[in-house]
């Protein structure tokens, strides 16, 4: 009986030390978490989607080299935001109530991204967003927000400059969806038109918006055709992109298409069909089949490898480019700690070799030069630079 | 001149969507007393139904009855299908929690509401959808300077069609009589030798089922469909139900009709922006000055 005691003893003191070594070992290789705030589910699940792949193929491709911070993994954990702003705060919340989590990549659309932006900067965790370009959101004087994606100012710009020239445009109809997104790129398409407008070049016979989320755009449409523009800027997203460029035609708008970057897709041409949607523009930031610096080439052969496809639109590229650097920043600087995180983003990392190109950060957390170009849908469905 | 029919014709064609929606939500109303806000999701289910059919069984469906025939094979299958998930959601979500009072139905149906919503996101995935156009019969007519598609005045002709051919059930025949006995009252109904069962069955398939059709249509009309579509759809049938009277079958084909061009017209000649806020505004109002609805008598039979 005393023996059998004996034994006992030992093998559980075995166990415990055998556990505790485990233990020490799992905390010298614990991974990185990361969170990705993305709309998983909701009208845009598909950037969801796609940024999802995106980002978990970088953390693949980081991980196969080893790692982070002498080889620990990074691990990636998501929070869905439906796409919707309320969703998009209580997204944030969860992620940062996740001890583990060093810093935030988050999301898709302009309006989600601005009130998880603000809970992000109250907790102090770096967040980089991927697929949200109003002008104002760098403006705000966060210290913790940064962006991959380019700004709506240079988007409006490009429009006004080089578009409405190209196609010798004299009457230019602006349609939005009252959205964070939307509404600001078409003010700044308004604002950057405006010296053209008051010398008399051209006119803005059109400015109003649509109700998005729904099927019947025939009237707002109609009103549109009354105005007879030579040239239809449409600013807000593919679901309803796809649905006015056919009703459109449907009731005889000859002009120009145009859609801002978040109009044209995949889904796009699917919504549209491919009758309606050929022949139609859109002004974007470069989209991954046109790089071919070694990083790109490697993500795309990864993506490639697993989804046998691309993703169809720059966001989750973004998304990817901003795990990217994050990791970049942890590695180099030694550190979990946000503040050293967000010193080295700012002041430290400078073309920094990443999936779109070199990437360096401003004094406001916008990211320094973004292309933009004109892709115009071909026969086939595919995407082609235009004027070049 | 031209824009005003235009829009007049466009805001019947949603309208007769509305209508068609509406009418599940008031039949349900008129016996049960409670808001199926699952239904709204059941017409999305309908869409996507269709969807199946004509696109994987295309080869079937197309070949064998032509276009229009595939068209009209879709809307049976989809009435079919919502029928069945219609009294299927009855008996799980609705029937176990009858006894406690109607506000836990209310609850139950919001849940049910969630579950087919997310249900039909696994299914067929989160992307919107769009009917094929090889699927979707695409003729114009022309008449004077207007163009109008031929789906525009098939969709309107079949709503009408189904929308009269309910009165007639309702109003003429004798089971008609039984469902309206029980909307008038559910307990001497049933001493007068009504099967509730059977009339519960009924107005739970038949309401979903005229769901269904419209989905399909809905997505042959605009092509685009999305698992949150019922939402949308849902809540303005529910405005039209309320615009018409809530229990009341041609108040709901009214409220229906004339919330579409309601919607049209204010978008026209007051702000697009605004529509929704128009849309919902006269729903207050008819709240405020006519609760009963348009069509709701205090001492009308409802259905």
């Amino acid at each position: 009986m005393k023996r059998l005691k004996f034994l006992l003893v030992i093998s559980v003191l075995v166990l415990a030390l055998g556990i505790a070594s485990l233990g020490v070992m799992a905390a010298d290789k614990l991974p990185v978490v990361i969170g990705l705030q993305a709309p998983i589910t909701g009208a845009a699940a598909i950037e969801g989607e796609m940024a999802k792949q995106s980002v978990e193929i970088a953390a693949q491709m980081i991980n196969e080299k080893g790692g982070i911070l002498g080889g620990r993994m990074i691990e990636i954990r998501i929070a869905d935001d439906a796409c919707q702003p309320k969703a998009g705060a209580l997204a944030a919340m969860k992620l940062i109530t996740q001890k583990d989590i060093v810093a935030a990549i988050q999301t898709y659309g302009s309006s989600v991204t601005q009130p998880a932006s603000d809970i992000y900067e109250k907790f102090k965790k770096v967040n980089i967003a991927y697929g949200a370009t109003v002008t104002g959101l760098t403006e705000r004087g966060l210290k913790y927000f940064f962006r991959t994606c380019g700004r709506t100012d240079t988007q409006g710009a490009f429009f006004a400059d080089e578009v409405v020239p190209l196609f010798n445009a004299k009457k230019i109809a602006i349609m939005h969806d009252n959205q964070t997104f939307s509404l600001g790129l078409a003010e700044d398409t308004k604002k950057a038109l405006q010296p053209k407008i008051d010398a008399g070049e051209v006119e803005l016979v059109y400015f109003d918006a649509i109700t998005p989320g729904e099927s019947d755009y025939t009237v707002p449409l109609t009103k549109l055709r009354e105005t007879n523009p030579d040239i239809f800027y449409f600013t807000g997203y593919f679901p309803e992109a796809g649905l006015i460029i056919r009703q459109a035609r449907d009731i005889g708008i000859t002009a120009v298409f145009v859609g801002g970057d978040a109009a044209i897709n995949e889904d796009f041409i699917n919504i549209a069909g491919l009758e309606y949607a050929t022949g139609c523009y859109q002004t974007q930031e470069a989209l991954i089949e046109y790089f071919t610096n070694p990083e790109a080439m490697a993500f795309k052969e990864a993506y490639k490898a697993k989804y046998n496809t691309l993703p169809s639109s720059p966001w989750s590229v973004y998304a990817a480019d901003a795990l990217w650097v994050l990791a970049e920043a942890i590695d180099k600087s030694g550190s979990t700690d946000s503040d050293v995180i967000a010193d080295y983003l700012r002041n430290k990392m400078d073309q920094f070799p990443s999936i779109t190109g070199p990437i360096g950060f401003d004094e406001i957390g916008d990211r320094i030069g973004t292309g933009i170009n004109l892709y115009v849908v071909n026969a086939d469905g595919s995407f082609g630079i235009y004027g070049k | 001149m031209k824009i005003i029919l235009e829009q007049l014709l466009n805001g019947l064609t949603i309208g007769s969507f509305y209508a068609l929606i509406a009418l599940g939500y008031s039949m349900v109303y008129g016996v049960m007393k409670l808001i199926n806000f699952a239904h709204g999701d059941l017409f999305a289910l309908g869409s996507y139904l269709g969807y199946t059919l004509l696109v994987f069984g295309s080869t079937y469906a197309t070949v064998t009855f032509g276009i229009w025939g595939g068209m009209i094979a879709a809307m049976l299958i989809a009435a079919i299908g919502i029928g069945i998930a219609g009294t299927l959601i009855e008996r799980i979500a609705y029937r176990p929690i009858y006894s406690v009072g109607r506000l836990p139905a209310v609850v139950s149906a919001l849940g049910a509401s969630i579950v087919i919503q997310n249900g039909i996101m696994v299914v067929w995935g989160p992307r919107p959808q769009a009917y094929p156009s090889q699927v979707v019969p695409s003729i114009m007519l022309n008449v004077g300077e207007f163009k109008i598609t031929l789906l525009q005045v098939i969709i309107l002709a079949i709503s009408f069609v189904l929308m009269g051919l309910l009165y007639y059930i309702v109003q003429k025949t004798t089971f008609g009589a039984a469902i309206r006995a029980c909307a008038l009252d559910r307990d001497t109904a049933a001493l007068m030798g009504i099967n509730i069962e059977t009339i519960i069955f009924f107005i739970f398939a038949l309401g979903p089922a005229l769901g269904g059709m419209s989905g399909v249509m809905v997505g042959m009309y605009y092509r685009k469909i999305s698992f949150i579509m019922g939402w949308n759809y849902g809540l303005k049938a529910f405005t039209a139900t309320i615009l018409g009277g809530i229990g009341n079958i041609p108040g709901a084909m009214l409220g229906g009709l004339l919330l579409g061009v309601l919607e049209m017209l204010g978008s026209t000649y007051i702000s697009t922006a605004y529509k929704d806020v128009f849309v919902f505004l006269v729903l207050i109002l008819v709240l405020i000055f006519r609760p009963r609805g348009l069509l709701g008598e205090k001492v009308a039979e409802k259905v």
